[in-house]
């Protein structure tokens, strides 16, 4: 035998070798419920990328060890279509049929707490991007909301775009006529009062609607000074924001849960230039960590979209899962949730911790940086990002 | 002055669209008795097919109105086609049976939604205007496209009723819907007539989806809102009278424009259901309806 076969030879044993002993660990599924077709479709879809790159990335390195045991990871997925009803029956399919133990991303505070009222009981831990502060607190004591919500963005974001527009001092408000919409809703109308603007009005709509005009007249109405379109999805929005430039209203605009310019620039044209968004971060950009220029590229081959804060906060949790696995030293939700919260871990951002007991009476909330964007020419800008004084307090005392 | 203008021109381009939907809803109705859930793919699979081939042959350097026009008429065909398969292996089997067709209308409205969204994925598509700029009408605003748009839908709903109201066929058609019996009594081919009929409510669903398709968000579930709207439509009007569709149209969509600008789009949704009930109270086969 030639040293070339040899060499050939002992590549491929270890090969065998390596697939042998991946196929012979056990595998932990990973569930999602997130909506996957409809205006919010590409959150849903980008979510469940994410949580398999950063699942197969495990693999790949060797899997989760618990008890000098490995374990590989396998997401699986379903659309909650945004609505009670279907997350209902994600849980069911996630959390009997699959018999899943750990969700590692949920959207929508109605299917999420259709989810919750099952996972609590049955002992399974959610990571969640759930809007709702209804849905964390002791009595959740398995729930983790993975990405930022209005309690970390409303009051930077609206602080920024008042600085930024001074003259402003009327809003009106629009939001979905469901429990994500209903809880920020009551978040958004004390930040901008106590900022001082006055809320003229605040409005509903229903989810799956396909004609926005009316909403739009309603908005211009009382001619405000700027537009709060809420939890609008970007489909929605852009919509919205097309109509109010048909309507020659022109003032500021304000989507906290802007994700990407993209779809926004798309649907709503030159109307939707000028938007401040609190849910988007330029992940191309040198503020961005490698990982997640990796993943911002992947969004784009894959779904022609940017990376946003959504869709990567599942490939956190994946992550912080991992830690928290390998910590308790256990495959145990219970277990796992409890040492949740005292760790360090490695996300895409870098080092993070769990927090926000101030908030929530439970620390429960993952410490990633507020990212300001604008829509400008189409594209989006990052304005300025700003990392939580908890997250900077914790990660110093770790040191 | 100016936002009454604006609460005109928002109620007619709504209700061109609903009149368009509910006409092919209430004609299957009338002449099959069949109350067709899947309708609203039809109207889907136009846009949907649409979304496909107009960045296609736009990218192959066809104008866009080219792109649009050779789009709509491939994807109207094709929808037809679908149509005709979908009455001939399907909805054939449950004329006049009203549980059966209720129950295969819901599975194949299911099915082909899940169709949609393994072959064309779940994300929204817009795709670019096919006419530019803003009008001034009575105060209003309007998108120069949305009033072509309008105008022509209302030309074909316009067209249907004459087509239902002075020809042969229409003859037929409304024959069939009073009573089928009766009508083949006097000659008229049932299974023909049936098939018509359904293919024509194909073609008014297609036709409204080409003529939004410019103007819309396209994703898998796209006709699912207006199905709804539509079957309150024709709830309102009476199930299988024409007039009685369009009267049911105009009715949604005044209250969603009128009733989403002085109480709340949400508050407009929940008066249609509320009109609805108060109306099936009052007359319980609709408006226009027999009896």
């Amino acid at each position: 035998m030639t040293n070339l076969k040899k060499i050939y030879a002992t590549l491929a044993l270890s090969a065998l070798a390596t697939v042998a002993s991946v196929q012979a660990q056990e595998t932990i599924k990973l569930g999602i419920s997130a909506p996957m077709s409809g205006a919010a479709a590409v959150w849903g879809l980008g979510m469940e990328w994410t949580a398999k790159q950063a699942a197969e990335k495990i693999n790949l390195e060797g899997g989760v060890t618990v008890g000098g045991k490995k374990y590989n990871f396998a997401v699986v997925a379903y659309d909650n279509k945004y609505t009670a009803a279907e997350g209902t029956k994600v849980a069911q399919n996630l959390i009997n049929r699959d018999k899943v133990k750990f969700i590692v991303g949920g959207i929508g505070t109605a299917p999420i707490s259709a989810l919750q009222s099952l996972s609590e009981r049955s002992g399974v831990m959610i990571f969640i991007s759930a809007w709702g502060k209804s849905v964390k607190g002791p009595q959740f004591p398995l729930t983790f909301t993975q990405s930022n919500t209005p309690f970390e963005i409303l009051d930077p974001l609206y602080k920024y775009v008042l600085a930024q527009n001074p003259k402003a001092k009327t809003v009106a408000i629009l939001n979905a006529n469901d429990a994500s919409g209903k809880e920020v809703e009551l978040v958004a109308q004390k930040a901008w009062a106590a900022l001082g603007v006055k809320v003229l009005s605040s409005n509903w709509y229903e989810r799956g609607t396909t004609q926005f005009q009316p909403v739009a007249a309603k908005l211009t109405e009382q001619k405000p000074d700027i537009i709060d379109l809420g939890v609008a999805p970007p489909a929605d929005a852009g919509i919205v924001l097309k109509e109010l430039g048909v309507l020659g209203w022109n003032g500021v605009k304000v989507l906290p849960v802007g994700t990407s310019a993209t779809q926004l620039a798309q649907i709503g044209g030159a109307a939707a230039n000028g938007t401040y968004m609190g849910y988007a971060g330029d992940y191309s950009s040198s503020l961005a960590t490698p990982v997640q220029q990796i993943l911002n590229q992947g969004m784009l081959a894959q779904f022609k979209e940017p990376l946003n804060p959504l869709q990567v906060s599942s490939y956190d949790s994946v992550y912080a899962l991992k830690a928290a696995m390998e910590a308790s030293n256990s495959i145990d939700p219970k277990k796992i949730a409890a040492v949740l919260p005292t760790l360090v871990f490695e996300t895409s951002y870098g080092k993070t911790v769990f927090g926000s007991k101030a908030i929530y009476d439970s620390p429960q909330q993952m410490q990633v940086p507020v990212m300001i964007t604008q829509v400008q020419d189409g594209k989006m800008v990052e304005l300025t990002r700003i990392i939580p004084e908890e997250l900077k307090t914790r990660l110093a005392a770790a040191k | 002055m100016e936002i009454f203008g604006q609460l005109f021109l928002n109620s007619l381009q709504i209700s061109a669209a609903y009149i368009l939907f509910s006409l092919g809803l209430t004609l299957i109705f009338g002449v099959m008795k069949v109350v067709n859930f899947a309708h609203g793919e039809f109207f889907g699979l136009v846009l949907l097919l649409i979304a496909v081939l107009v960045p296609w042959l736009n990218n192959s350097s066809v104008p866009l109105v080219v792109a649009y026009g050779a789009a709509g008429a491939v994807s109207i065909l094709a929808t037809m086609a679908c149509g005709w398969f979908l009455y001939h292996f399907a909805f054939k089997k449950f004329q006049r049976d009203m549980v059966g067709s209720f129950v295969l209308s819901v599975g194949l409205s299911l099915l082909i939604q899940g169709l949609f969204l393994e072959f064309f994925g779940g994300v929204p598509i817009k795709l670019p205007d096919l006419i530019e700029g803003n009008l001034r009408i009575l105060g209003g605003a309007i998108t120069t496209q949305r009033l072509v748009l309008t105008l022509i839908a209302l030309l074909v709903a316009v067209t249907m009723c004459w087509l239902i109201a002075a020809t042969k066929l229409g003859k037929s058609l409304r024959a069939v819907s009073e009573d089928h019996e009766a009508a083949m009594l006097q000659g008229i081919p049932y299974r023909k007539t049936a098939l018509y009929g359904f293919l024509i409510a194909t073609f008014l669903a297609a036709i409204a989806g080409a003529l939004l398709a410019p103007v819309t968000v396209i994703s898998a579930n796209v006709g699912s809102d207006f199905l709804i709207k539509g079957f309150i439509a024709i709830v309102i009007g009476g199930l299988g009278s024409i007039p009685g569709s369009i009267i049911g149209s105009i009715l949604i969509a005044v209250i969603e424009s009128v009733g989403g600008y002085y109480f709340d789009p949400s508050l407009a949704t929940l008066a249609m259901f509320v009109i609805t009930m108060l109306v099936l109270l009052v007359r319980p086969k609709g408006i226009m309806g027999n009896g």
